[in-house]
């Protein structure tokens, strides 16, 4: 903006203001520097101009006025005080001299706001009051409740005056905000959600969408809640009872599914993806989370029994500390496994150093409890305050304090009686075989090795000493390493001594044992292979936490106790003066945290997890970020919806199917995809923000694969236990993957049809090699939490869908189901459309589709399919660092000895072939892989 | 088929989904006329660009920068003599390594190379050669420095160098994945996580070309049905979809869906003519070492790498594993070397004839160095070398960059000393050479908008021609 009057007059003004009267009040511009400029010199310039003399970019300094004044290597009219024409900072700023484009991030360029401050502040002659001024301004600033800058936020304090009164809009801070229930004037009858979806869509003079029709509704209902389709006789039932009164059908569905068991497998799911379930630790190694699946369990237990979603928060973060206050006994078990929660992160300390693997732990610790509890994306504060929240680094480290003495080990926990232990006998024997193969084959090169040592001492008439005895021998007094030992053979030994760790890690997944914290000093050595607590902690240590500044262990800045996040306002302890830290005791830490976090007047919690459940119901959350509610995700686009939903799920025991049934049983829910001005909306509201339709959404990879095995038959619905281990495609379970020493074992199916048909929620998962199926479908990386699947089609799912072994076996044994139930041709294609779309064909699909039938069997009749075999053995090949070769070695492959294999082309007539062909083409529709 | 129903966003999906995957053929018109939303065409560079290209071949495991191309002749002298140095991973008493190798210089600008390097110490190879001496890593251990080396993040799950550089350019052949990866059979530590497009869109992720059997999985049909019956099943699922897509206007994505079988159908068919190398000239192949057991694996790849390239692939990765000599070094690097040896040198030579290599640029690298000294395994000297997070080696070849030896490291090779740099300058200056910015190429994801630099770096400006 240009200033009217002759800039130099102002300057003398300005400069008189400053030099005579310096307790007299501020000027505009003075203030204008103080809580605009002056930070923003700071936030953006100082970085590369300001600081170390040695990395000072082109000689220029933006610490000073004189810094300023003095310009750099190139400009010496960086700043000409009254006359930001004139300033070469200004074309800069804008970006107009393409050498001099700053800041020089994109991301980092001044707003059109803050370039007008920077003018205004040189027009009226570039004022820099001393510090002392500049803090009694920001005193006077900080008065103010409210201005046009937004609000100040209290909290515990930035590392800077500035930051911590700074100011933000409070419709960008709405989630730090306290929930505030609306009032509304609801019509007898009428659901919350409608009233509040319905208020916008008027607003936006648009009609909700008609309800959607009785088949499509408990396909939509079915997968909604428990992930598989319904079958033909549910479909036709419900039809009927839908005709004769949909809301009381649509009830008794959602109260049937809500009661299935299943239910609890679905959405388990969705929590899982958030919290990084896998069965593998990740990085080098990828060591077996032996008992992970305890915890898997645990969460679908609690979907299934209705926990309340409180005590579910307070059983992951501090179960532990809750067991200890608890009687011995089975209680124990299930709040020790819901701390496998704290665990779930990719994790391995090899060859990091240890207080480094603690901090990655405890980042990572940090960083998970922040995004699935409160949707706040710690990790943008522990370097620095975060640049747009109210969240400053001190209470980062806060939190981090109060997770410094928990430390990580497999505990004992006695396996419950609502905990599947089937299938250990087998599954022990199977890796017992395993451990005990390596254990022969070590032997075997140990002895060989051995007798070359004999030999060695023999030769010069020195007494034999074993390995271990003999190592810190001078070299002439010993024989050399490996002695006796071809280099193949010590690739091969080096293998061996892995294997053996491997199977005997994985022998614990049948032991009484969790993945669990306790609370004590960090331990002397960390390995992933083997954690334990020790028999003795010390209960009276406690840990000594600062900010690292710059989040470096280098560098410790002021000490900080264990606490929360301060700009919630929602009290944890009772220290009077500062209320938002927790009480010093190593233990309790994280339990009051727990308790913080699930404080009915915290902001954050309730709304993260309504966010969630509508999410998962209507395919995207109200707020868009369902991991990160700060200034920069993205805004709720029904913000009373988000905080009616929020209180009255506090208000009504943190009950999750109770929400369910609400957003069931809403008109909202039930509306068509299929919206009477489609076009206008596709155009107006692509995305669906005003909820105007319901949205059309591709089945989950876990989705695509459980509903083929029902609609086969081939679904085994037991609940829990081990992982499974379904057929994976046999070019990548033999597929060498190298961990830290060698190569990891091959992957071994589960022996039987009914082990490996389970549902995908059980499938076992390894962060190093995803199961290829569930993979090309968008199952997310286990190392990341995911807050929301993708969807993108990419052509490698037709490869999949059309080819491969896992969906060719699924339609022969569809085809031999058909053939069973249906005799003609006719009604077996009637049962197919029945089974995969819930519906009849029409009379041109069914047509079209007998004749492609018919087709196929004279196609099959002249084909033979090469029956299927199975390696019981295989030779892998791994280059040695030792010699930089390849060698062989032998591993077996145990599940192929009894297998049983599924049907197979091979095994059926070329007629049931032919019928699964359109069993494959059904797979493969866009109707069976999308729900309306 | 009304395509007014098609709204933009859908149809931009479904061209991310073709480029994503193996795709070929002419578009449709309706596609035709979307196709400059796609982010997968190409797109100009934001900067002016020296190289459109890049072939990156990376050494798994760490090859030893004083056992290659950086000579310490210091190292000699102290050969098994005690070491105090606190660095690396090795604990307990350690003594000082001498490489097993000779050294000489070659070409006009004098670049070192071990006595192991016999093609690529042909001048017409090194005078194509930048030796960079100064970059540095942070972790020491294998997986967190290749997640480093290839995504700028140690923590794995941000994208790949080559979905940066697809997401910033695109790609020339809508018909091949712009990224493509080769490995041995055995994935390197952290497998995809090296080539993952992280938190960018699915369309960018790096396609793995297998080196044996299919190459992409599930490509060919089941063995008893033929390519007729492929067909006729497509028919079959187009009639089926036809009769949904009438009754679902609302879905905009399905046409999309469609139109990814029909493209299958075509890749089936076109894939393993890209991938028949069978079809070079008798002198190219031998050139390439194929017909050599140590070389044929690695120079397949090799030449695979330039047939891409050629067909407007944007980024090529191939991975070598096997570097991480902490024994019997003399043994093992021997043998790496050889395997790369001959097919690195004819790749440079084969792009060189063909004009390619002055905008395709050739990277050789490692996740990091190795140490000066090792500590004794099984109470004997063993003849190896730790990991080293401070000092490494490249070369860097074609694509603009200014030929010679760039930076130092100390007398023992323990430390980078000149024109030292973190990782993430090295990758900024690789997008730099592409024509890419990359404080302008970000994208926004939990949080904040995320570069391949994590925080911003700065252009090696000693390594640009």
């Amino acid at each position: 903006m240009e200033d009217p009057k002759p800039g130099s007059l102002l300057l003398v003004l300005l400069a008189l203001s400053t030099i005579h009267v310096a307790a007299a009040d501020p000027t505009n511009a003075e203030r204008l520097f103080t809580l605009k400029v002056g930070p923003l010199l700071k936030e953006k310039c100082d970085g590369c101009h300001g600081g170390d003399t040695e990395k000072i970019k082109g000689e220029f300094k933006t610490l000073t006025r004189d810094d300023l004044l003095k310009g750099g290597e190139t400009k010496s009219d960086v700043l000409v005080p009254g006359d930001a024409k004139k300033s070469f900072i200004m074309t800069s700023v804008r970006w107009l001299d393409e050498d001099y484009e700053m800041p020089p991030k994109e991301n980092d360029r001044l707003t059109k706001e803050q370039i007008q401050y920077l003018e205004e502040w040189i027009q009226a002659g570039a004022p820099w009051p001393d510090e002392a001024r500049q803090e009694a301004i920001r005193v006077a600033e900080a008065k103010r409740k409210v201005t046009d800058e937004g609000v100040i936020l209290k909290t515990s304090g930035g590392l800077s005056g500035e930051w911590t009164t700074r100011r933000y809009k409070p419709e960008d801070v709405w989630a730090f905000q306290p929930v505030v229930k609306p009032q509304l004037d609801l019509k007898p009858n009428e659901n919350a959600i409608d009233h509040l979806i319905r208020e916008k869509l008027a607003a936006a003079k648009v009609e909700p969408a008609p309800p959607a029709d009785a088949r499509s509704l408990i396909r939509r209902i079915s997968f909604d809640l428990i992930g598989l389709p319904p079958t033909p006789e549910e479909v036709e039932a419900f039809v009927k009872t839908h005709a004769a009164n949909a809301s009381s059908a649509i009830a008794e569905l959602t109260d049937r599914l809500l009661a299935s068991p299943h239910y609890g497998e679905r959405w388990a799911q969705h929590w899982l993806d958030v919290a990084r379930y896998a069965d593998t630790g990740g990085m080098s190694n990828d060591y077996e989370r032996s008992n992970a699946w305890r915890y898997r369990d645990y969460v679908i237990r609690a979907f299934n029994n209705d926990k309340p979603y409180d005590q579910f928060v307070m059983e992951q973060i501090a179960g532990d500390e809750l067991a200890a206050n608890q009687e011995p006994g089975t209680k124990n078990s299930e709040q020790l496994i819901a701390t496998s929660f704290l665990r779930m992160g990719p994790w391995d300390p090899a060859m990091v150093k240890n207080n480094e693997a603690r901090q990655l732990y405890l980042d990572d610790v940090v960083n998970s409890v922040g995004q699935t509890f409160l949707a706040t994306t710690m990790r943008c504060f522990k370097c620095h305050d975060h640049k747009f929240d109210p969240l400053p680094t001190k209470d980062y480290y806060r939190i981090y304090a109060t997770f410094a003495g928990t430390q990580i080990a497999e505990r004992p926990a006695d396996f419950m009686p609502e905990e599947n232990c089937e299938g250990f006998d087998e599954g022990r024997a199977h890796v017992q075989r395993l451990l005990d193969f390596a254990k022969a084959e070590e032997a075997k090169l140990v002895n060989k090795r051995e007798t070359a040592a004999r030999n060695w001492y023999a030769e010069n008439k020195l007494p034999y000493k074993n390995e271990a005895d003999r190592k810190d021998d001078p070299d002439e007094m010993k024989p050399i390493r490996h002695v006796g030992l071809s280099i193949e053979e010590q690739g091969q030994l080096k293998v061996r001594e892995q294997d053996v760790w491997i199977w005997t890690r994985r022998l614990e997944r049948y032991e009484p044992m969790v993945q669990s914290v306790y609370n004590g000093p960090d331990p002397k050595f960390l390995n992933a292979r083997k954690l334990r607590m020790p028999d003795k902690v010390q209960a009276n240590w406690k840990p000594q936490s600062h900010i690292l500044t710059g989040g470096s262990l280098e560098a410790p800045g002021e000490e900080v106790g264990p606490g929360v996040l301060s700009a919630l306002r929602v009290p944890v302890g009772s220290i009077e003066t500062d209320p938002y830290l927790i009480s010093e005791e190593l233990s309790g830490r994280r339990l009051a945290l727990a308790k913080w976090i699930v404080h009915p007047q915290n902001p954050l919690t309730a709304r993260a997890i309504v966010n969630r459940i509508w999410q998962h119901h209507f395919g995207k959350p109200i707020a868009g970020n369902p991991n990160s509610f700060g200034v920069k995700g993205a805004k709720p686009t029904h913000p009373k919806l988000l905080d009616w939903l929020a209180a009255d799920f506090v208000e009504h025991g943190w009950k999750i199917k109770r929400l369910h049934r609400m957003i069931i049983s809403s008109q909202t829910y039930q509306q068509s995809t299929l919206h009477p001005q489609n076009e206008k909306l596709l155009n107006e509201d692509p995305n669906n923000d005003l909820f105007a339709h319901y949205p059309v959404r591709r089945l989950t990879a876990e989705e695509i694969r459980d509903a083929m095995l029902a609609i086969t038959g081939e679904l085994n619905p037991k609940l829990g236990g081990l992982p499974a281990m379904p057929e994976m495609n046999m070019e990548v379970a033999l597929q060498p993957r190298m961990i830290q020493f060698s190569l990891a074992p091959a992957y071994q199916p589960s022996r039987t049809p009914e082990q490996r048909n389970r549902r995908s929620i059980y499938v076992y998962r390894v962060r190093g090699q995803a199961d290829p199926f569930l993979e090309v479908f968008n199952q997310p990386m286990p190392n990341d939490s995911c807050e929301m699947r993708d969807a993108a089609s990419v052509s490698p799912q037709a490869f999949t869908m059309m080819n491969s072994d896992l969906v060719t076996d699924r339609s022969i044994a569809f085809a031999v189901r058909l053939e069973k139930e249906a005799k003609t041709l006719e009604q077996q294609i009637d049962r197919a459309f029945e089974l995969t779309f819930g519906r009849a064909p029409t009379i041109a699909e069914r047509e079209k589709m007998a004749g492609y039938v018919i087709q196929m069997r004279a196609y099959h009749d002249g084909t033979t399919p090469k029956p299927v075999t199975y390696p019981t053995q295989i030779t892998r090949s791994l280059v040695e660092e030792f010699s930089g070769q390849p060698f062989d070695y032998e591993e077996i492959l145990p599940a192929y000895e009894k297998y049983v294999p599924d049907t197979k082309a091979a095994d059926v007539a070329p007629g049931t072939r032919a019928l699964a062909d359109l069993c494959l083409a059904l797979f493969n529709s866009h109707e069976f892989m999308h729900i309306y | 088929m009304n395509a007014s129903i098609f709204t933009p966003p859908s149809r931009r999906d479904f061209l991310y989904g073709l480029g994503a995957s193996l795709g070929s053929v002419a578009f449709s018109d309706m596609i035709a006329k979307e196709a400059a939303a796609s982010p997968l065409v190409p797109k100009q560079p934001m900067l002016p660009a020296k190289a459109k290209n890049v072939i990156m071949l990376f050494m798994e495991g760490g090859p030893g920068h004083m056992d290659t191309f950086d000579p310490k002749p210091t190292l000699t002298k102290l050969h098994k003599k005690e070491s105090k140095s606190t660095r690396g991973l090795e604990t307990g008493f350690k003594f000082y390594v001498g490489s097993p190798f000779k050294f000489r210089k070659v070409g006009q600008n004098g670049i070192d190379m071990c006595d192991q390097w016999q093609h690529m110490a042909d001048p017409v190879v090194a005078d194509e050669l930048c030796n960079y001496r100064g970059c540095m890593a942070e972790s020491l251990n294998h997986p967190e420095a290749l997640f480093h080396m290839n995504t700028g993040s140690r923590l794995g799950g941000d994208p790949g160098l080559g979905a940066w550089a697809t997401y910033g350019l695109g790609t020339v052949n809508q018909n091949l994945p712009g990224y493509v990866v080769m490995t041995e059979l055995a994935l390197p530590q952290g497998g995809p996580g090296n080539w993952t497009n992280g938190f960018l869109p699915a369309y960018y992720q790096g396609t793995r070309l297998r080196p044996e059997g299919s190459p992409i999985l599930d490509l060919p049909s089941q063995s008893f049905k033929d390519r007729r019956h492929q067909r006729q099943f497509i028919d079959q699922l187009a009639f089926l979809n036809e009769q949904h897509s009438a009754r679902h206007p609302e879905h905009a994505d399905l046409a999309a869906r469609m139109e990814s079988y029909e493209l299958a159908y075509r890749m089936q068919m076109e894939v393993p003519e890209v991938m028949g190398i069978d079809s070079e000239p008798e002198h190219i192949k031998q050139m390439y070492g194929l017909d050599q057991k140590d070389t044929a694996p690695f120079g397949r790849q090799c030449l695979m790498a330039r047939r891409l390239v050629e067909q407007g692939v944007r980024f090529v990765q191939i991975f070598s594993g096997g570097w991480d000599s902490h024994d019997y070094l003399e043994n093992g690097h021997t043998a790496r070397i050889k395997s790369v040896d001959k097919p690195m040198a004819a790749l440079i030579k084969d792009l060189k004839a063909r004009g390619m290599l002055n905008d395709t640029l050739v990277i050789w690298c490692g996740e990091f160095g190795r140490t000066p000294d090792n500590n004794k395994r099984g109470g004997v000297y063993s003849l190896g070398r730790g990991h080293n997070a401070d000092a490494m080696t490249m070369l860097l070849a074609g694509g603009g960059v200014k030929p010679g030896i760039v930076g130092g490291t100390d007398e023992i090779g323990a430390k980078a000393v000149e024109c030292a740099h973190p990782i993430r300058d090295f990758h900024v200056t690789l997008l730099h050479l592409l024509g890419l910015d990359d404080n302008k190429l970000t994208y926004y994801h939990a949080g904040r908008y995320k570069q391949l630099s994590q925080f911003g770096g700065q252009v090696i400006k000693e390594l640009i021609g």
